[in-house]
């Protein structure tokens, strides 16, 4: 290796972020290069100089502006997980409203032509005790849960952002 | 043993913080204000700006405390939005100097700098004439004692152009740093 090559590699050497083998190459050239010697002292003067930078004060006042400055009202950022409070909720509707919602499945599945039929069309284990109702909410539960997901996601989401 | 105390200790505080605890946000103020100020001194380059974003820094924090979760260092998240800060105020000037720009700009003559100043204000100031990018990457890894994997999450850089704005930007100072102070009296600090 040229003495540029050598000296491409006294900054990780420096720093400790040469591999051993490398090192011991570095070290061995030093013994005999008094150029690389003198490239080795300025790096190490800089980078002891560039770790050891003092920490700046601010002004004496710094402080009381910044706490003159905290908004009185902040923004509220709920746990995701409180966003799954959303799944009882949407049951608790879903209940509430279940004549409209299912004479409303009812109706989607039959302008979509899906019927009984179909269910053993696509060999879905649904078991024989399964009434067309509860069959029908399927639908609503899933609508719900992906509801309560996307909640969830943007909740975390948002947190993850702004912090 | 105070390390742990110290953790300790600041988590409540954090908490307390996000509870709305201006108390509680004082101590932590207190406590990280010459690093950010020291941060955004580096970033900026201008003390009134620098003052600006380290302000605007603590008030951000505040009011983004109840969404933090703890899932990194208190002081990491800080650096986090003292960066997101002060990046954001320089990308609103006008381009900056390429790097052999800033290693023609000269305003002390050689060696006669170093003699009122010493080697640490020489780097400092040399530093400080460095482009964004180099400076930036050389104050997160330097100052602030970040890895390069750290800087390059925090910069949305590849780890591969941190590491070349590092090294290039030590290039670069060592050699200022060399035509500033000569090597004799570099010589001669090393040994004293």
């Amino acid at each position: 290796m040229s003495c540029d090559e050598y000296q491409g590699l006294l900054q990780d050497d420096v720093t400790r972020n040469l591999e051993p083998d490398r090192r011991k190459a570095v070290d061995a050239h030093l013994l005999e290069c008094a150029d690389c010697q003198r490239e080795l002292a300025v790096l190490t003067a800089l980078i002891s100089s560039l770790d050891h930078q003092p920490v700046i004060e601010p002004p004496g006042d710094f402080s009381a502006q910044v706490l003159a400055s905290l908004p009185r009202q902040r923004a509220f950022y709920p746990s995701p997980w409180w966003a799954l409070a959303i799944i009882p909720i949407l049951a608790f509707a879903a209940w509430l409203f279940r004549g409209p919602l299912l004479a409303g499945s009812f109706e989607l599945a039959r302008r979509l032509n899906i019927g009984p039929g179909t269910l053993g069309q696509l060999r879905l284990p649904v078991p024989s005790s399964v009434t067309a109702g509860q069959l029908a909410m399927v639908p609503l539960v899933v609508v719900g849960l992906s509801v309560a997901l996307v909640v969830v996601a943007a909740t975390a989401g948002r947190a993850y952002i702004e912090a | 043993m105070v390390r742990e105390m110290e953790a300790t200790d600041e988590e409540v505080l954090v908490q307390r913080a996000a509870r709305g605890d201006e108390d509680a946000f004082a101590v932590l103020l207190n406590r990280y204000k010459g690093m950010m100020y020291s941060m955004a001194y580096r970033l900026m380059r201008d003390p009134g700006r620098a003052e600006d974003m380290a302000q605007e820094t603590f008030i951000k924090a505040y009011a983004a405390l109840p969404g933090f979760r703890g899932q990194s260092k208190f002081s990491s998240w800080l650096y986090r939005i003292c960066y997101n800060t002060c990046i954001s105020e320089l990308r609103k000037r006008k381009p900056e100097v390429e790097l052999d720009e800033a290693m023609a700009v000269d305003i002390d003559g050689p060696v006669e700098a170093y003699r009122t100043k010493g080697i640490q204000e020489v780097v400092q100031d040399e530093v400080s004439k460095l482009p964004d990018d180099y400076r930036v990457a050389i104050t997160l890894y330097h100052f602030n004692g970040l890895s390069y994997e750290e800087i390059a999450q925090m910069t949305r850089e590849p780890m591969g152009t941190v590491k070349a704005h590092i090294h290039r930007a030590r290039a670069v100072l060592k050699t200022r740093l060399l035509e500033r102070v000569g090597w004799e009296n570099l010589k001669e600090v090393m040994l004293q």
